[in-house]
């Protein structure tokens, strides 16, 4: 019975996303592929950048620390809303306003020069083939929970099924499909916390102070204040501006929506940390002590909830994994292709339409390939976070903001923070006790800073 | 203190229940357009606010020096 209601749910959600999937509409140009021909409106950029940013880290992930050290993580998520209000006051309206921009490369090229441009792109492309081998897998941890299938074949499913909408539909499919995922675990999560509370919680507000308290008191305990530190900087930077929220920056209909899309996703994001951390919370009073983070959601809602809503959630949690996955691959596609092949050759819009079409399906199938390796869904994502940070945002935030950027400074910026990053993360992880992400942003920005003592403006700079 | 933090934590949840029926609203708008609307592609590709175009001038002024 438990496998044909399961069943039953899935298969409405497959149907309901190849009917949304085929009302976005394959894209016909390459404007309309890379940036929905800039004509998103608000809620629609908000609902993307929420499905994109919600992804099991913040849903399984933030209900488990929740469940371990209370709101102690709502105290570092606010460091999240924080960034996406700065970028909205800040970045989005600059990188909207600037004129055939299809990419933060094309943002860098147009600030700097066409090498730093293609450097930008290659650390993109890696950064965004990386973020979609972790989303895929966890994507077939679900699917395997849900069916028992096997690894190879639940990652297969979820590249194929993703890659399929996006590479055809482009942007405008992945927003559309996100602002669905979005709409499925907007409503189902939180009615899930106010059923909890309403049939499954006893003893009342006093019990859920005590509760929420004692946890909040473990978890500042048993946390180290250095660890604490490195979590509020990697939700500060680690994710500020990936390519899939630069080109939701970039699709926007105006500079106004792009600012306000950013800042209430802002807001949105505390909203929601607070509802998976009550689930946490409450969680306590269900679950064995000793369950594994990952699972408590997992665990909670399948002793709380009727068969039907307990399916209907495991729907909601393979929806925050695919709309996460399809703008990472259709982010990396536009960056492979306006930032790497178009700098190489002229390519009219057909193909380069073309090229980002077989782009999406290669960065699939290599993400894919790569996922059977990520050995956990956050160590995956603190890595490609320890990254990007470093290696795109002093070049890119400086370039937006000083008046004569010197190309010098952007190729050491990106160079020097890529290099320490890997570095402090996979070749000599132990020898300092601090995150990579710290001593990788500082290298960054001394790096950009001498370059720009050092190096002269492009001459030639007029916009790529 | 108790009640105080659960009535936050259930305006939270109406709140995040909200932005979903927002989005939904944009999402039927953007799959199914009402009739009689103008179409969703082809249109206005370069729409921006008014402050636009003074800051993209501003941008292709820069540029250009």
């Amino acid at each position: 019975m438990d496998t044909v209601l399961s069943g039953a749910a899935i298969a409405l959600y497959v149907v309901l996303l190849a009917f949304v999937a085929i009302r976005a509409r394959a894209a016909r140009e390459f404007e309309e592929f890379s940036v929905a021909k800039r004509e998103l409106p608000l809620a629609l950029i908000f609902g993307s950048i929420a499905a994109d940013y919600i992804g099991p880290g913040f849903s399984i992930g933030f209900v488990g620390r929740g469940f371990k050290s209370g709101f102690l993580f709502l105290a570092v998520g606010l460091a999240y809303a924080v960034q996406n209000i700065f970028v909205g006051l800040l970045v989005a309206p600059k990188l909207r306003q600037l004129k055939n921009c299809y990419t933060l490369g094309d943002a860098i090229g147009q600030k700097y020069d066409r090498k730093c441009q293609i450097l930008a792109g290659v650390i993109s492309v890696a950064l965004c083939t990386s973020f979609s081998a972790v989303m895929i897998s966890a994507g077939s941890v679900v699917l395997n929970d849900i069916f028992g299938l096997p690894r190879w074949l639940s990652v297969s499913v979820v590249a194929v099924v993703t890659a399929s909408y996006t590479t055809f539909g482009g942007l405008r499919a992945s927003v559309i499909t996100d602002a669905f995922h979005f709409v499925l675990f907007a409503l189902l999560l939180p009615v899930t916390l106010l059923y909890a509370l309403l049939f499954h919680f006893q003893g009342g507000a006093a019990s859920f102070f005590q509760q929420a308290f004692a946890a909040t008191a473990e978890g500042f305990s048993s946390t180290p204040t250095i660890q604490i530190i490195g979590f509020v900087a990697a939700f500060l930077l680690g994710e500020t501006l990936i390519p899939p929220y630069a080109n939701l920056a970039l699709a926007s209909k105006t500079t106004k929506v792009s600012r306000n899309g950013f800042i209430l996703a802002g807001i949105f994001s505390t909203l929601w940390f607070t509802v998976m951390i009550a689930i946490g919370i409450i969680a306590r009073t269900v679950v064995a002590k000793d369950t594994k983070q990952d699972y408590v959601l997992l665990s909670f809602t399948g002793s709380i909830m009727p068969h039907a809503g307990y399916a209907l959630l495991l729907v909601a949690l393979v929806s925050i994994v695919l709309s996460s996955l399809d703008s990472l691959l259709n982010a990396g596609a536009v960056v492979f292709t306006q930032d790497i092949i178009r700098r190489f050759s002229k390519l009219p819009d057909a193909l380069a339409l073309k090229a980002g079409r077989y782009s999406t399906i290669i960065i699939a199938g290599v993400a894919a390939a790569a996922a059977v390796f990520v050995p956990s869904v956050i160590e995956g994502l603190l890595v490609c976070y320890s990254i990007w940070a470093p290696a795109i945002l002093p070049a890119l935030i400086l370039g937006l903001w000083l008046k004569a950027p010197r190309p010098l400074a952007g190729i050491l910026s990106m160079g020097v923070g890529t290099c320490v990053a890997v570095i402090f993360q996979f070749v000599l992880p132990t020898l300092i006790k601090v995150p990579a992400i710290i001593p990788a942003l500082g290298s960054a920005l001394l790096a950009y800073a001498l370059g720009h003592w050092l190096g002269k403006p492009d001459s030639g700079r007029a916009g790529v | 203190m108790g009640v105080l933090l659960l009535v936050l934590i259930v305006i939270s949840a109406l709140a995040v229940i909200a932005s979903g029926a927002w989005v939904a609203v944009a999402l039927i708008h953007a799959i199914c357009p009402p009739r009689g609307s103008p179409p969703a592609r082809g249109s206005a590709p370069d729409a921006q606010d008014p402050s636009d175009d003074k800051s993209a001038g501003r941008v292709a002024d820069k540029s250009g020096d």
